[in-house]
């Protein structure tokens, strides 16, 4: 297994030499390359080296970092390697290129990303909702979606649930302890 | 597509090719009862007594689905809220983050997902109570490797044992920021530890104020129900570890060490005025006499002087801080820890007669009669002799008497073999002064080492520092050189007899086990009592005492309604966060009866 990765990297070192490889064992290679040459990258590896399979395009929401990334996981079922392709993407511009023309179920990920993430493919060719239907919020797999608010806001509250109690204030109330004011911003 | 589409008629057939070829799918069905998946995520399950009720899975809950409710048999005490979680199955979407962040790991998911039901509103759901028997349907198990909480601790950074004993350097080093950040990021602010706190500290918040980084507000927070948390942060008992929820499966948050933290970014007493800022109402011409400066009369003074009134302390000995200042070694709490905290409650108004003992050098009567209220917090100052054969001897001394000397910066002769009897926190504190002054020191204790009262960490750092311990050995008699000096003392060994009232086993001696231990110096740390010779015959009848302690009513009001007490004189838990609680319920009792309110 070794040889082949190795000889996997010199490989898509030499084809690609912006890309930046980073070690794993077991038969996992991993590359980051600029989200430009993501098309390219990627039809070069099912061409050239084998990686015939996508398997999925995972991603993360850096907010911290105001940055998308993008995972696409590749597999090769003749060398049983599997390629993870890094890819960062700007939060506040959030275009990708589309790669359907390369895997076609790439057009259903890519349809959840849009509608999850909120990152757009413009010259990808498919309708324009996923799953949800007339939403009107920001995209909910985002970190700044306040999913409990949303929850809130949107559905009632069954009737019998008023005799719920909150832990702290239980305690509090228990043991006489008085919490001031300026400290309950604390409180969970 | 046509209706004549040939190939679309012909490519089903194909599948007949699998004729006679080992099918894939399960065989015994329908016969066969269909089971789901060992780690499918169905209707929840809850161990109702392993839950504590700190509501942690309520809080996660992004669909709002979980509550937490009173369920009939099930009882709040410390270390359980007595709130159990109701789920609404009907907003459940079974991700399951309510199990990974269980502390207890007592709530689960099930492999049951069908629930037939004639009332179509029945999707209130309480795990454990709709189905006892879903212990046995388990599969979603908050394990270890699953679980979302970090079970382990952020380790104390400490001095080595070699190091401690050449020395009374702080041994603990305390946390640096980073951390104090990861370690409070632990919390998972359910509050069941305020409960047991005796002061009723505001725990949850503080700490979530230090994992934001906001270590200011954390040291306001801590300093609006104590006024020496430095001292806590350091040395306190911390009741509230013992029931910390993450503690129910891994170790609890460092609630002690997090205090410790926050309170020493404020490194002197003009920065901590600067960061509490307290808000000192205006004098409201009441006056407020208290006896003795310890945790429990610096607390009532503080707290009473931010409310307005003229508070003055009379204090025996020439620093502050009673057996804080006195009884605890240096290595536990540096002097100028102590001294930081007490010039903050000077700073604002506080004053401190020191060297003045009452009763000598002025009588309670004057006190009494000089001030609108009076406050005692006058700690248990004397220690309870061996009382064997011997006692009288030179070298034979009080532990409690040996700290106190020492931390008064007297010279006392022990020799190079120190005895120590006692199995508590002032046993272990007089053995591991003792071997910083070069002495081979052997602690004796009557019961087992896992039955002594003092802190864990304490009986580990003295048998770090080389202190052997012999448990189930009573003192019996301590022999004297001609010269009247310790020789050595002798004791019986003792074997562990059950208790038959189901109290802890009790030692019993064995007979003719006499055995004699080599000895320069006896140290007797088994337990102190009050002096209460200041008060005048006439307080007798209403300032009552009981088995060794001021009787007090739930607001530390002695039978004088102008009389409150707290500290080691009134509680039995005699430590410095319940005189502190003293002291704060005290302040507000006080308040009470002056301003009539």
């Amino acid at each position: 297994m070794k040889e082949i990765k190795d000889k996997m990297i010199a490989q898509i070192n030499a084809a690609f030499p912006e890309a930046v490889n980073k070690a794993y064992d077991g038969n996992r290679l991993d590359f980051t390359v600029h989200k430009d040459a993501i098309p390219g990258f990627l039809s070069h590896m099912k061409d050239q080296l084998g990686f015939r399979h996508l398997s999925h395009i995972a991603y993360v929401d850096w907010i911290e970092e105001n940055e998308f990334e993008l995972v696409y996981l590749l597999w090769s079922p003749t060398d049983k390697v599997k390629l993870f392709v890094h890819t960062r993407i700007d939060r506040e511009n959030p275009v990708m290129h589309n790669i359907d023309m390369i895997w076609r179920q790439a057009n259903t990920y890519q349809r959840e990303i849009k509608e999850m993430l909120g990152i757009d493919f413009p010259d990808m060719v498919a309708p324009d909702e996923f799953i949800l239907e007339d939403w009107d919020d920001i995209p909910p797999f985002r970190r700044d979606f306040d999913t409990l608010e949303y929850v809130n806001r949107t559905f009632w509250h069954r009737p019998g649930r008023e005799d719920a109690q909150d832990v702290r204030e239980t305690i509090s109330k228990r043991s006489g302890e008085e919490i001031p004011d300026f400290a309950k911003k604390y409180s969970r | 597509m046509s209706f004549f589409d040939l190939q679309g008629t012909l490519k089903p057939l194909t599948a007949l090719k699998q004729f006679g070829k080992k099918p894939h799918t399960l065989k015994d069905i329908p016969w066969k009862k269909r089971e789901a998946s060992d780690n499918y995520r169905g209707l929840h399950f809850n161990d109702i007594d392993e839950c504590i009720g700190c509501g942690n899975c309520s809080t996660i809950c992004q669909n709002a689905a979980i509550d937490m409710i009173h369920l009939e048999g099930v009882e709040g005490k410390k270390g359980d809220s007595g709130l159990r979680p109701r789920v609404d199955n009907g907003r459940c979407c079974w991700c399951a983050l309510c199990v990974e962040v269980c502390p207890t790991g007592s709530l689960s998911l099930t492999k049951d997902y069908i629930y037939v039901t004639e009332d179509p509103d029945a999707f209130l759901w309480t795990p454990g109570i709709s189905n006892p028997d879903g212990e046995e349907r388990k599969s979603y198990v908050s394990t270890h490797e699953l679980s979302l909480n970090h079970f382990n601790r952020i380790p104390m950074p400490e001095l080595e044992g070699k190091e401690r004993i050449k020395s009374f350097a702080e041994v603990v080093l305390g946390y640096n920021e980073e951390q104090a950040r990861e370690e409070a990021s632990r919390c998972i602010s359910c509050g069941i530890c305020t409960e047991v706190c005796p002061d009723h500290m505001h725990i949850p918040e503080y700490i979530n104020a230090i994992a934001a980084g906001d270590d200011k507000e954390a040291v306001k927070i801590i300093y609006d129900n104590n006024p020496l948390p430095e001292m806590c942060g350091k040395v306190c008992t911390r009741r509230c570890e013992d029931v910390c929820a993450i503690a129910t499966r891994g170790d609890s948050v460092a609630i002690r060490w997090l205090k410790r933290y926050a309170t020493e970014t404020a490194a002197t007493a003009d920065i901590t005025h600067e960061i509490v800022n307290p808000e000192i109402r205006e004098a409201n011409g009441k006056t407020v006499g208290i006896i003795g400066a310890g945790p429990s009369g610096l607390t009532a003074a503080y707290y009473l002087a931010l409310r307005g009134y003229d508070v003055t302390i009379y204090e025996a000995s020439a620093k502050a801080g009673g057996a804080t200042m006195y009884g605890i070694p240096k290595y536990r709490l540096p002097i100028e820890s102590l001294e930081k905290q007490i010039g903050y409650i000077q700073s604002i108004g506080v004053k401190i007669k020191f060297n003045t003992k009452v009763g000598k050098d002025i009588s309670f009567k004057e006190i009494y009669d000089k001030y609108d209220s009076v406050f005692m917090g006058v700690g248990f100052p004397d220690a309870w002799p061996l009382g064997v054969d011997g006692d009288d001897a030179e070298g034979s001394m009080q532990a409690f008497r040996y700290l106190y000397m020492i931390n008064s910066g007297e010279k006392v002769d022990i020799g190079d073999k120190v005895v120590v009897v006692g199995g508590g926190n002032v046993a272990i504190d007089a053995a591991r002064v003792s071997r910083r002054f070069g002495a081979e020191v052997t602690i004796l204790y009557r019961r087992r080492v896992e039955d002594m009262p003092a802190d864990w960490e304490e009986i580990e750092g003295a048998e770090d520092e080389g202190i052997h311990i012999i448990p189930q050995g009573i003192p019996t008699k301590i022999h004297k050189d001609e010269k009247g000096h310790v020789k050595a003392i002798e004791y019986l060994k003792a074997e562990m007899v059950a208790d038959d009232k189901g109290g802890r086993p009790r030692p019993v001696a064995i007979e003719g086990s006499e055995t004699v231990l080599e000895a320069t110096a006896v140290m007797a740390a088994i337990g102190q009592m009050g002096d209460y010779s200041f008060l005048p015959k006439e307080f007798e009848e209403k300032i009552t005492i009981e088995r060794g302690r001021f009787v007090v009513n739930e607001k530390q009001q002695t039978g004088d309604p102008k009389v409150f007490a707290g500290g080691d004189a009134v509680n039995r838990t005699a430590d410095a966060i319940s005189a502190i609680a003293d002291g704060f319920r005290a302040c507000k009792a006080i308040d009470e009866y002056l301003s009539g309110k």
